[in-house]
C-alpha cells in the first residue's frame, strides 16, 4: 500500500500546462511549463531542482536524451539545452505555428516536431540541416511518437486519423493511415490521442473516443485487446511501463489507474488527484511514476506499482496484449512442433530480452542495491560521446548495441555448432488461415466456409456459412473445446481440437440436417496424440496425427483403419469418396529440404495406387494446398501460385504432375497494375462441364483472406505456355488488327494459333485424365459423353490449326500433316474434313497425303505402328 | 400521336432496354434452368457464377436469392481512371470497350447491346453502352454487393456531369455541316441529349432557312434591284 503523504506535490511551474521527461538513464527529470525556465530534478533526492533559465515561455513539450533535453514552445521554437552545464544551446527548429509535441527517437539522434502546421518535421539533433518532412496529413498534428526501433513514426493528426510513416529510407514514406482509432481533437485540448508504442515493438495503444485504450498490432493492423478504462472523461495521458507489463492511464476525471497489460485488469486506482494530469513518465528502471498536472505541480510517485505486483516490473519485456500472439506458431498449432529444426520464420518476431535468472544476485538483494549503485557509482561511466554504451538495459547490464559488428554472432555460432539441419515441411490444414485479430478461417470449400472467433472468457464461436442457403441452414455455436481445424462438404462438418488441460484431442463430426434426427459424434484420440490434419469425404473421415498415425473412421464414427504413415512427419491429407491422399516429409533432397511424398489409396478396395511418390514442387516453393477436384482428381497448389494435377494417378509408377494453371500468367495480371494473389478453394466444373479453379482474390500484400469475406472467383484452367506479358501484347495486336481491318493477318494468325494450341493441350490433358478415370470405374453415360466431347474438342482445335498451317503456305505441309496424324477422328468425319480444308486452300499434295492416311486408318494400319 | 411524348426514347425506356444486358451473379440457392424467349438459362448452382439478364438478376437479388457481381469497370479504381481520362481530353468521350475478335465463319452482328459489357469479365477500362443506367440500377438494388458504393455513386455522378457538359459544348460545333465525334456515348446520354441537340439543330436549321430565305429575297431583290439601280442611274443621270 502506498501512503498518500509519501507523495508530495512539488511546485514545478506556475499554474498551467506542465510536461516532463526522464533522461534515458533515469537520473534526471526535466519539467517544462508556462514559465520561462525548465527545471531539472534528480531522482531520489529532495533537493531543490536546478533551474535552466533563458527558456521560451509556454512550453508544450519536453524530451530528454543523454546529456541534453529539448523543449518545444507555443512560439514555434524547439530549443536544445545541455544537461551538463544546464544552459541553452541552440534552436533546432522554428515553425510558423505553435509546437504541439516533440518526440525523440530511441537512439537520441532525431526529433519529430508536431505543430499546427500541416507537415511534421523530423530533424537531426546533431545536425539540424538534416530535415525530413512528412506531409501526408491534411490538418495539424497533435502528437508524434517514434516506435522502439526508431524506424516508424506515428503521427496523431487532429482529423482523427493516425498516419504511420516509415523512416527507413532517406525519403520518408507513409505506410498506413489508421482510421477509427483516435478521436478528432482540438490542438489545444487537454485530451490525448497519443500513440503509445508497446515496448515489444509489435503493437501500439491509443486512447479511443470511447475513453478506452485500444491495442493494435502493426503487422496486420488489426485491433487487439482493449483496456476498458471506465474513465468518465477523455483520457489525458497514458504510458506503458518500461517493460510493457503495466499501463497507467489518467483522465480529467482526476483518476489515475494502473492496469495489468496481460489481463487488462485494473490493479490500482488512485482517485485523490488534485488537478488533471497532463503528462506522465515511468522511471526507466525503478518503480516510480512521475506526473505533472495542469496546476504546474510535479508528483514523483515512488512505489507506484503496489507491492504484490512490483516484481513484474523487473521482468524482461512482456508481450503486447494480442488476442492471438503471432509468435505462438502457425495456425494455432501445438508449439512443441518447433523441434527438429522446423524454424518459424515470422517477420514480426523481435529479439526478446533475456529473462532474468531466477534467484540471481540482483533479485536477492533487491532494487535497493540498484539505488545505491546509482548514487555511488552511477556516474562512473559517462557516456560523453553519445554512443550509448552507458545505457543500462532492463537487467541492469550494459547493452551491446554499440557493438554492431557482432550482431550476427548467433548465425555464426549456428553455422559452426551444428553441421546439418534438414528443413521439414510444416504440417497444415488445407484452407485454414492463421489468427488475424480474433478471427480465422478454419476451412473453405465450394459448399461454404467455416470460421471461428475467439471470445472473452477463453471460448470460441464457430460459424458455418453455406453458399447455398436454401439447401443448408447457416449455423454457429459456442465452442469450449477450441476447435482449430475443420472440413466442410455437402453432408456434414468435421472439427478437431488439440489436447489441452488434461483433455485428449478430439474429433467431432456434425452432419447437416437430414430427414432423420442428427447423429453427431465425438471421438477422443489417445492421450499425447495431437491432430495434424483432417479430411472429410462422402464416406470417410481421415485424421493424421502427431504420432504419424493415419486414422480412418466411417461417417458414423466407426474406426475403419489405423496405420502408421511411412512418410513422416505428416504434412496434410485430403479425401474424396473412397480415395485418400496423405502427404508427409520424405528423405532430404539436394537443397537441404525434405522432399514431400504422397500416397493415394482406395479405402474401400484396400488398394494403394501411388505409394510414397514425390510431390513435385518448384525450387524454393512450398505446398500451399492439397485438394480433390469435384471429379475426384488430385490437385495441389504451391506457394508460387501454380495449380498442378496428377495424371495417370491410378496406375502405380505412372503418375506425373501436370501444371493446369499458373496464376502468375493470368491475363488479368498482364497490365502489371494489379498486385494480387489467390487463395485456393476448389477445382470444380461449371454447367458446361468446363473445369474451373475457384479461389479468393487477395489484394496487395495479404497472404490469407480476411473479413469482409472475398467472393469466390473462378478462372478457367490454362496450361502455362506463354507468359502474361506476351498475352497482353497478343490482345493488343488483336485489337489493333481489328481496328485496322485485318491489315496484318500473320500477327493475328499467331495469336489465334496460341489460342488453338492452348485449347489442344488443355483438352488432351483433360481427355487423358478422364480416360484413365473411366478405365478404372464403371463409366456413367454423362462421363462417356464428356469424353467424346473432349475428343471432338481436340479434333476441332487440330482442324483449326490445320487451317492456319494451310493458310501460311505450301512449305508448312509437313507440320500440317503432323497435325492431321494427331487427330482422334472420333466420328470418322474429321479426316474428310481435314482433306476438305486442304482442298479449300488448294494444297493438293497435302490433300492426297491426308486421304492416304485415312485409307490406312480404315484398314486398321495405324500410323502409330510404324 | 396520341401521347405527347418527345421523339426518341424516354429514360425509363432506355433502362428497360438495358435490362436485357447480361450480368454475373453468384446464386445463393439452386434454381432449375429456365426456357426463356431470350434464350435458355442454365440451372443455377451455388457458388458457381452464372450470367443472367439484368431483370432476372435484379428479381433474384430483391428476393435475396443471388448476389450480383458488379462489372469491373464499376470499381472506384477504374471509374477514377476513366474520369481522369474524360477531364483530360475535353473534346472526346472515353473510348468504348474493344470489340471482341470477329468470329471466323458465321459472322454474327456484334453491336453494343449484344456485347457482354456488364459481366464480371468485361473490360475494366471502358464504359459500355448502358453504363449509366446499369450503374444506377445496380447501385439502387445491389449496393451491398459493392465494395465502396458511395464512392462509386459519386464517381458515376461526376462522369455524368463531365460527359453531359461535353455533349452540350460540342453542340456549338454543329453549325453548318460541322460534326461531333460521339464515339463511346451511352444510351441514356443519347436519349437525354437528343431533345437538346435536335432542338439546337432545328433552331440552326431555322436560322439557316431564314438566312436562305433572306438570301433568296435579296437575290430577288437584287435581281429586281438591277433594274432599280438602272432606274436610279437613269434617274440620276
Amino acid at each position: 500500500m502506498s501512503l498518500p503523504q509519501q507523495i508530495r506535490s512539488r511546485g514545478a511551474h506556475a499554474p498551467g500546462a506542465t510536461f516532463l521527461a526522464y533522461t534515458p538513464n533515469g537520473k534526471k527529470l526535466v519539467t517544462a511549463g508556462v514559465d520561462s525556465f525548465c527545471r531539472i530534478f534528480s531522482t531520489g533526492s529532495d533537493e531543490e531542482p536546478i533551474n535552466v533559465d533563458d527558456c521560451q515561455e509556454n512550453n508544450t513539450a519536453v524530451v530528454a536524451g543523454n546529456g541534453f533535453f529539448i523543449a518545444g514552445s507555443e512560439d514555434g521554437t524547439v530549443s536544445k539545452y545541455s544537461l551538463e552545464n544546464n544552459k541553452f544551446e541552440e534552436i533546432l527548429v522554428r515553425t510558423s505555428l505553435p509546437v504541439r509535441d516533440v518526440a525523440l527517437s530511441p537512439d537520441g539522434n532525431w526529433i519529430a516536431v508536431a505543430s499546427d502546421e500541416l507537415s511534421v518535421k523530423v530533424v537531426n539533433v546533431k545536425d539540424m540541416m538534416q530535415v525530413r518532412t512528412l506531409r501526408n496529413q491534411p490538418r495539424g498534428v497533435k502528437h508524434v511518437a517514434f516506435d522502439r526501433s526508431g524506424t516508424r513514426l506515428a503521427v496523431s493528426c487532429t482529423d482523427g486519423h493516425i498516419y504511420m510513416y516509415s523512416l527507413d529510407s532517406d525519403e520518408p514514406e507513409m505506410i498506413r493511415k489508421v482510421d477509427d482509432m483516435i478521436k478528432s481533437l482540438d490542438p489545444e485540448t487537454e485530451s490525448s490521442s497519443k500513440v503509445l508504442w508497446h515496448p515489444d515493438g509489435r503493437a501500439f495503444a491509443t486512447p479511443t473516443a470511447g475513453r478506452e485504450m485500444q491495442v493494435m498490432s502493426t503487422s496486420d493492423w488489426e485491433r487487439q485487446r482493449t483496456f476498458k478504462t471506465g474513465h468518465s472523461a477523455d483520457i489525458t495521458a497514458a504510458a506503458w511501463s518500461p517493460n510493457g507489463a503495466f499501463l497507467a492511464t489518467t483522465s480529467s476525471d482526476l483518476n489515475l489507474c494502473l492496469w495489468d497489460a496481460k489481463s487488462q485488469k485494473l490493479l490500482k486506482k488512485y482517485d485523490d488527484m488534485k488537478a488533471t494530469i497532463l503528462a506522465m513518465a515511468w522511471h526507466p528502471t525503478e518503480n516510480i511514476l512521475s506526473y505533472t498536472n495542469a496546476e504546474g505541480e510535479l508528483y514523483i510517485h515512488t512505489d507506484f506499482v503496489p507491492g504484490e505486483h512490483a516484481s513484474s516490473l523487473q521482468k524482461s519485456t512482456q508481450p503486447a496484449p494480442f488476442f492471438h500472439d503471432p509468435s505462438e506458431g502457425r495456425a494455432g498449432n501445438v508449439p512443441a512442433k518447433v523441434a527438429n529444426g522446423a524454424r518459424l520464420d515470422l517477420p514480426e518476431r523481435q529479439a526478446r530480452q533475456r529473462d532474468g535468472t531466477p534467484d540471481s544476485l540482483d533479485d536477492l538483494l533487491g532494487p535497493a542495491m540498484d539505488d545505491d549503485d546509482d548514487e555511488d557509482m552511477g556516474g562512473f561511466v559517462v557516456d560523453d560521446d553519445g554512443a550509448g554504451y552507458a545505457a543500462v538495459n532492463g537487467n541492469g547490464k550494459r547493452t551491446s548495441g554499440h557493438l554492431s559488428t557482432l550482431d550476427n554472432m548467433d548465425s555464426k555460432r549456428r553455422a559452426y555448432g551444428q553441421s546439418f539441419e534438414p528443413k521439414t515441411h510444416e504440417f497444415f490444414q488445407p484452407g485454414s488461415t492463421p489468427w488475424r485479430g480474433n478471427r480465422r478461417f478454419l476451412c473453405s470449400s465450394l459448399t461454404g466456409y467455416v470460421w471461428t472467433q475467439s471470445q472473452e472468457g477463453g471460448h470460441h464461436t464457430v460459424t458455418v456459412k453455406f453458399y447455398d442457403e436454401q439447401t443448408h441452414r447457416n449455423f454457429h455455436f459456442t465452442d469450449p473445446f477450441l476447435y482449430d481445424k475443420a472440413c466442410l462438404n455437402e453432408n456434414g462438418t468435421l472439427f478437431s481440437c488439440q489436447p489441452n488441460d488434461g483433455n485428449t484431442a478430439m474429433i467431432y463430426y456434425r452432419p447437416h440436417e437430414t430427414w432423420t434426427s442428427r447423429t453427431d459424434w465425438r471421438t477422443n484420440l489417445p492421450s499425447g496424440e495431437s491432430v495434424t490434419a483432417i479430411a472429410l469425404s462422402n464416406s470417410y473421415v481421415v485424421v493424421t496425427t502427431s504420432t504419424n498415425y493415419v486414422r480412418i473412421y466411417s461417417l458414423y464414427g466407426l474406426p475403419i483403419r489405423v496405420y502408421r504413415q511411412k512418410a513422416s512427419p505428416a504434412v496434410t491429407c485430403a479425401a474424396w469418396r473412397d480415395y485418400i491422399l496423405t502427404v508427409g516429409n520424405g528423405p532430404v533432397g539436394g537443397d537441404g529440404r525434405c522432399q514431400l511424398l504422397y500416397t493415394i489409396e482406395n479405402v474401400k478396395r484396400d488398394e494403394v495406387y501411388q505409394s510414397e511418390d514425390i510431390v513435385a514442387l518448384a525450387p524454393n516453393s512450398t505446398l500451399a494446398s492439397v485438394l480433390f477436384s469435384e471429379e475426384g482428381d488430385p490437385y495441389i497448389y504451391d506457394s508460387t501460385g501454380v495449380l498442378l494435377t496428377l495424371l495417370h494417378w491410378r496406375n502405380s509408377g505412372q503418375a506425373r504432375w501436370v501444371p493446369m494453371l499458373d496464376t502468375k500468367c493470368l491475363s488479368r495480371l498482364a497490365g502489371g497494375a494489379k498486385d494480387e494473389t489467390y487463395w485456393p478453394v476448389a477445382v470444380g466444373q461449371d454447367t458446361d462441364g468446363k473445369p474451373h479453379f475457384h479461389c479468393m482474390i487477395l489484394k496487395g500484400q495479404d497472404k490469407t483472406p480476411y473479413w469482409p469475406v472475398p467472393p469466390l472467383s473462378e478462372f478457367e484452367l490454362e496450361i502455362p505456355l506463354s507468359s502474361a506479358v506476351d498475352k497482353k501484347k497478343e490482345m493488343e495486336k488483336d485489337a489493333d488488327a481489328m481496328e485496322e481491318d485485318d491489315e496484318d493477318p500473320s500477327k493475328k494468325g499467331q495469336s489465334k494459333q496460341a489460342k488453338f494450341e492452348q485449347e489442344l493441350i488443355l483438352s488432351s490433358t483433360l481427355h487423358t485424365q478422364l480416360a484413365s478415370t473411366l478405365a478404372h470405374v464403371r463409366p456413367s453415360t454423362i462421363q462417356k459423353q464428356a469424353l467424346t466431347e473432349l475428343e471432338v474438342k481436340i479434333d476441332r482445335a487440330l482442324l483449326q490449326l490445320l487451317g492456319l498451317e494451310c493458310l501460311a503456305g505450301e512449305d508448312r505441309g509437313m507440320k500440317a500433316l503432323e497435325i492431321v496424324t494427331l487427330m482422334h477422328d472420333a466420328n470418322g468425319k474429321m479426316l474428310d474434313l481435314a482433306a476438305k480444308v486442304a482442298a479449300r486452300y488448294g494444297r493438293d499434295v497435302l490433300g492426297e497425303k491426308i486421304r492416304e492416311l485415312a485409307e490406312r486408318k480404315l484398314v486398321g494400319l495405324d500410323a502409330e505402328d510404324d | 400521336m396520341a401521347l405527347p411524348l418527345p421523339r426518341g426514347l424516354t429514360p425509363s425506356e432506355v433502362s428497360f432496354l438495358c435490362e436485357m444486358e447480361l450480368v454475373t451473379v453468384t446464386p445463393r440457392q439452386r434454381l432449375e434452368g429456365l426456357a426463356l424467349l431470350g434464350g435458355p438459362i442454365k440451372p443455377l448452382n451455388p457458388p458457381h457464377r452464372a450470367s443472367l439478364p439484368l431483370w432476372l438478376a435484379l428479381l433474384l437479388k430483391r428476393q435475396r436469392r443471388a448476389n450480383i457481381l458488379p462489372p469491373p469497370w464499376l470499381s472506384p479504381h477504374s471509374l477514377t481512371a476513366i474520369l481522369d481520362h474524360e477531364t483530360e481530353y475535353a473534346d472526346a468521350f472515353s473510348p468504348p470497350p474493344r470489340l471482341p475478335p470477329q468470329p471466323s465463319s458465321n459472322t454474327l452482328p456484334f453491336s453494343p447491346p449484344f456485347l457482354l459489357g456488364a459481366t464480371a469479365d468485361a473490360a475494366p477500362d471502358a464504359l459500355p453502352y448502358h453504363w449509366l443506367e446499369l450503374g444506377e440500377m445496380l447501385l439502387e438494388a445491389a449496393s451491398d454487393d459493392f465494395e465502396d458504393p458511395d464512392n462509386v455513386r459519386k464517381l458515376l455522378r461526376g462522369l455524368r456531369e463531365v460527359r453531359m457538359a461535353k455533349l452540350r459544348t460540342n453542340v456549338e460545333k454543329l453549325d453548318a455541316g460541322g460534326g461531333v465525334k460521339m464515339n463511346g456515348i451511352g444510351g441514356l446520354e443519347v436519349g437525354e441529349g437528343r431533345a437538346f441537340v435536335t432542338g439546337v439543330i432545328d433552331g440552326l436549321r431555322k436560322i439557316a432557312a431564314s438566312q436562305e430565305q433572306q438570301r433568296k429575297d435579296r437575290d430577288r431583290y437584287e435581281g429586281t434591284g438591277d433594274n432599280y439601280d438602272d432606274d436610279e442611274m437613269e434617274m440620276d443621270t
